[in-house]
């Protein structure tokens, strides 16, 4: 309020330095945190946004060729073979097949390919069945009330996510104490 | 004048064509652009159909989860349920330790490495969806764990390597 006041009497001043004309201003350093040297100021902001802008120029350049380099995918252990097998001079050589062996492998062959071919018959009818029952279930329900069956053929929200865990060989032994111990991951962490 | 000084090959005349070799050469296959890694519009499904599903298989025994992997992949394409993607996630490894009866140690027990199989399905309608789950429940095997869930740009963005510069530079800049 007291610059705007005196800025008017003397404009030829900058803005920023207060002036001493009152009493009740006992120094000129109370508004200001450094010494008001009159050219000094100037110059010094004029190089800051200079230097400062310039730094976010930089900055900005810095950022986008970064972002035109396309993300790379995580490159999969899984599928890289191991450098010890990359040795291709030994050469295994197997042994020769008796006819009665090879016999009893074809005929494994196809007791094994009859087993399969019956599982997945199993399956495909299973899955026949369920999708039959459920359509015949859907349309009593319609022949029920419009409302229920709308409702039914609506999608469930509560069924993702869905976790299970394998089924286990042998049930949990009761009463067993496990020691204690801790898991550290040690995978390897790619940066582009 | 000027017409008799053009040998132009017509293609009635036997010497059409007369010069060409491009044909004689073997086929060179066209140079492959290398494809930018770009995430998909993730489809949100609509009130009857489910949108983009992620099957996650996730087992430590890396023949078992690439099997079941597969057999999940050959069942949709049997009941014409279309599979977008089917990839790999990458391999965590970890270092069990476990405590010694009689002492205050941390023996190394052993190394394991979990493997992690994704199949993307979409146009799950809302009654099949439950049979399926039914179908891969019953023939899950054992160790193999299962995770049925929907598709997020976060599932994508797990797969890409870091950046830990361009995260750096975006911090400073806000």
């Amino acid at each position: 309020l007291m610059l705007c006041y005196f800025s008017s009497c003397s404009s030829w001043l900058p803005q920023r330095v207060p002036l001493r004309g009152s009493h009740w201003q006992s120094s000129l350093l109370e508004l200001r945190t450094s010494l008001p040297v009159r050219a000094q100021p100037k110059k010094k902001k004029k190089v800051d946004v200079k230097k400062e802008q310039a730094q976010k120029d930089r900055m900005k350049k810095k950022l986008k060729k970064l972002e035109k380099a396309a993300p790379e995918l995580i490159p999969i252990e899984d599928f890289i073979p191991p450098l010890k097998y990359s040795d291709s001079s030994r050469v295994r050589s197997l042994p020769a097949l008796s006819p009665e062996e090879s016999e009893r492998r074809v005929l494994l062959l196809k007791k094994w390919s009859v087993f399969k071919q019956k599982q997945d018959e199993a399956e495909k009818n299973a899955i026949k069945c369920l999708v039959e029952s459920q359509q015949e279930a859907l349309k009593e329900l319609r022949l029920e009330s419009e409302e229920l069956y709308e409702a039914a053929i609506r999608r469930d929200e509560g069924l993702f996510p869905f976790q299970r865990d394998g089924p286990s060989y042998t049930p949990p032994l009761p009463g067993y104490d496990p020691p204690e111990g801790k898991c550290i991951d040690i995978t390897k962490v790619y940066t582009q | 004048g000027a017409l008799l000084g053009c040998h132009r090959s017509y293609r009635s005349r036997p010497t059409h064509g007369i010069g060409k070799f491009k044909y004689l050469l073997p086929k060179e296959v066209p140079k492959k652009k290398k494809e930018k890694v770009q995430m998909k519009e993730i489809d949100a499904g609509t009130e009857y159909q489910y949108g983009d599903v992620n099957i996650q298989m996730t087992s430590h025994d890396l023949c078992l989860v690439e099997h079941f992997a597969q057999y999940v992949h050959r069942l949709c394409n049997s009941l014409s349920i279309r599979v977008n993607e089917s990839y790999a996630m990458p391999t965590r490894t970890n270092e069990v330790l476990f405590m010694e009866e009689k002492g205050s140690k941390m023996q190394l027990d052993a190394v394991l490495t979990t493997h992690q199989r994704v199949i993307q399905v979409c146009g799950l309608s809302s009654t099949f969806a439950p049979i399926l789950l039914e179908i891969i429940q019953s023939s899950q095997p054992e160790g193999v764990h299962l995770l049925m869930k929907q598709h997020t740009e976060a599932d994508f963005k797990s797969r890409l390597k870091s950046r830990p510069e361009l995260e750096e530079l975006l911090a400073e800049m806000s």
